[in-house]
């Protein structure tokens, strides 16, 4: 399927709109208070800056900016789009163990990501999370500071770790009564900071842990945080487990160059045949197959091993050589 | 491993991660704007729940109280720990709440309930008569009472002399008297409802 290596530059166009949408949102909020006290006179500078980009930018598409603005808040964490309320589903999970109570409309407002990750899996976190966003940037830096000589490690952790993380800080939040997921959840951490700096008081404790997590991405674990640690991800991984959006290798068109596995920043093995629940579906091995071998597929389970690739290649048969 | 050996690579990773984690911390110290000075009110938002613990359970700390607020009053906890970070609050002495419910609206959870405006807890003004204006005759001002956006349940004159500003039962403590205040020492402030009134006391005025 030739087409499907270019659905990589989709996802990063996805995730560069998300993220200039959670610094865009904090900037239309501060267009939106100006506009509505009438106070353009009274502005500073880089006040009357703000207001005219945001004017430009709105312009074409409202022209009562106070009220209908209104209609896109928020973060990925919890958002309100066009009057439809979107959480994470972390959040309720969270907020059902600290609370210990069941809010059903608050419930319902994670039906849409839930249903999503059931049938894409854990699309989530390739595809919009802000946070991914910054440690793919941060995976590219340990690329230029391997090839300048800092050593950068790669170890590997155990990935059940993150389901452990998952159910003892939810046995947390029940025991202290409190959102602990919103302290460590890296896109909650960004949608909220960015807010912070540009419309509120400033940056927050956050941004440190979330610099904390850059750097066990750079010295630790490539992609560390979101394969050993991150709560959201186990959640994601648990849900997505019997997805229907898979990435199959297709065994007549693969050489067994080991680009695929090379690439993939979660370490995982495209090419065994090998994804699991842990693949966030992002694609970058599928853009990088030279012979457009991998594909996405409907498919419910992951093939077993088919044996090496065979193209251009005549092996000896051994006995213990796959399933081909 | 030979002890010296053992006692470099020790100083060495304690001395990295000391420098990364100060460069950090130093990092986040100045892109942070500096604090005027520290807020002396914390009032909670019109319509959470009562209980500051069941809050603290219910709200999520998506900031989306403080993205739709027109008067962006709405501030967060983001430096201190323990149950209240990313909590939201009001400081009605930097800005005061509209009572536009709109926060109550977006909360996508039980922390804010839409709730009337008349009917908001948020806390209860009080006024320190040695300290305001009128009441030490040293001029007229009003601004509290004009400002009021319940009008006359939530504040009014004292019968008979003129513009000494009194709180009534039905002020919901939305801070706006606070704001508006020109006495630089704040005579009006928002109390809780367990909460003691912080007043200089004066001779001729008691109570």
């Amino acid at each position: 399927m030739f087409w499907q290596r270019h659905l990589n530059k989709l996802r990063w166009v996805s995730l560069s709109l998300v993220f200039a949408g959670l610094i865009l949102i904090p900037f239309l909020h501060l267009y939106q208070t100006y506009e509505a006290t009438h106070s353009y006179d009274y502005l500073s500078s880089g006040e009357k800056y703000i207001y005219n980009t945001m004017e430009l930018l709105t312009k074409p598409f409202t022209d009562d900016p106070v009220n209908s603005l209104d209609k896109i808040k928020g973060n990925t964490w919890s958002g309100n789009l066009f009057g439809i309320k979107i959480s994470d589903p972390l959040a309720v999970v969270g907020q059902t163990f600290a609370g210990l109570t069941i809010y059903w409309p608050f419930v319902l407002s994670a039906l849409i990501p839930v249903i999503l990750t059931i049938l894409l899996g854990r699309f989530y976190c390739g595809w919009i999370c802000p946070a991914t966003f910054l440690y793919e940037l941060t995976d590219n830096v340990g690329t230029l500071l391997k090839r300048i000589g800092v050593p950068v490690s790669h170890r590997r952790l155990n990935h059940k770790l993150k389901y452990i993380i998952l159910a003892v800080l939810s046995l947390l939040c029940a025991l202290t009564g409190t959102m602990l997921f919103a302290a460590i959840y890296p896109p909650a951490i960004i949608g909220r900071e960015l807010y912070f700096q540009i419309a509120a008081q400033g940056f927050g404790v956050g941004i440190i842990f979330f610099l904390f997590t850059m750097v066990f991405d750079l010295f630790v674990a490539r992609r560390g945080f979101c394969r050993y640690v991150c709560p959201g991800g186990a959640l994601y991984s648990l849900l997505g487990h019997f997805r229907i959006l898979r990435i199959k290798r297709k065994v007549q068109a693969c050489n067994d160059c080991v680009k695929c596995t090379a690439i993939c920043q979660f370490d995982l093995d495209p090419m065994r045949d090998d994804f699991g629940q842990e693949c966030n579906n992002c694609s970058a091995c599928i853009a990088i197959c030279p012979t457009d071998a991998l594909m996405f597929t409907l498919n419910w389970k992951d093939s077993v091993y088919q044996g090496p690739g065979h193209l251009g290649h005549h092996y000896k048969q051994r006995p213990n050589d796959g399933a081909a | 491993m030979e002890r010296r050996q053992f006692i470099q690579h020790s100083l060495a990773l304690g001395s990295g991660g000391l420098a990364i984690s100060t460069m950090m911390l130093g990092l986040v110290r100045l892109l942070a704007p500096r604090e005027l000075h520290a807020s002396t009110q914390t009032v909670p938002l019109p319509g959470a729940l009562a209980d500051q613990a069941a809050f603290a359970a219910a709200c999520i700390g998506c900031g989306l109280c403080g993205e739709v607020c027109p008067p962006r009053c709405i501030l967060f906890y983001r430096r201190e720990g323990s149950s209240n970070l990313n909590l939201p609050y009001i400081n009605p002495e930097e800005k005061s709440c509209i009572l536009c419910g709109k926060c109550m609206q977006v909360c996508p959870t039980i922390a804010l309930s839409i709730t009337p405006a008349d009917k908001v807890k948020m806390g209860f003004a009080r006024i320190d008569r040695a300290a305001c204006y009128p009441w030490v005759d040293r001029g007229v001002c009003g601004a509290c009472v004009s400002v009021c956006p319940l009008g006359d349940k939530a504040i009014g004159f004292d019968f008979g002399n003129f513009y000494r500003p009194v709180i009534k039962d039905g002020c919901v403590g939305c801070g706006q008297c606070v704001e508006v205040c020109p006495e630089p020492s704040l005579p009006i402030r928002i109390v809780q409802p367990g909460q003691q009134v912080p007043r200089k006391t004066h001779p001729n005025f008691p109570s």
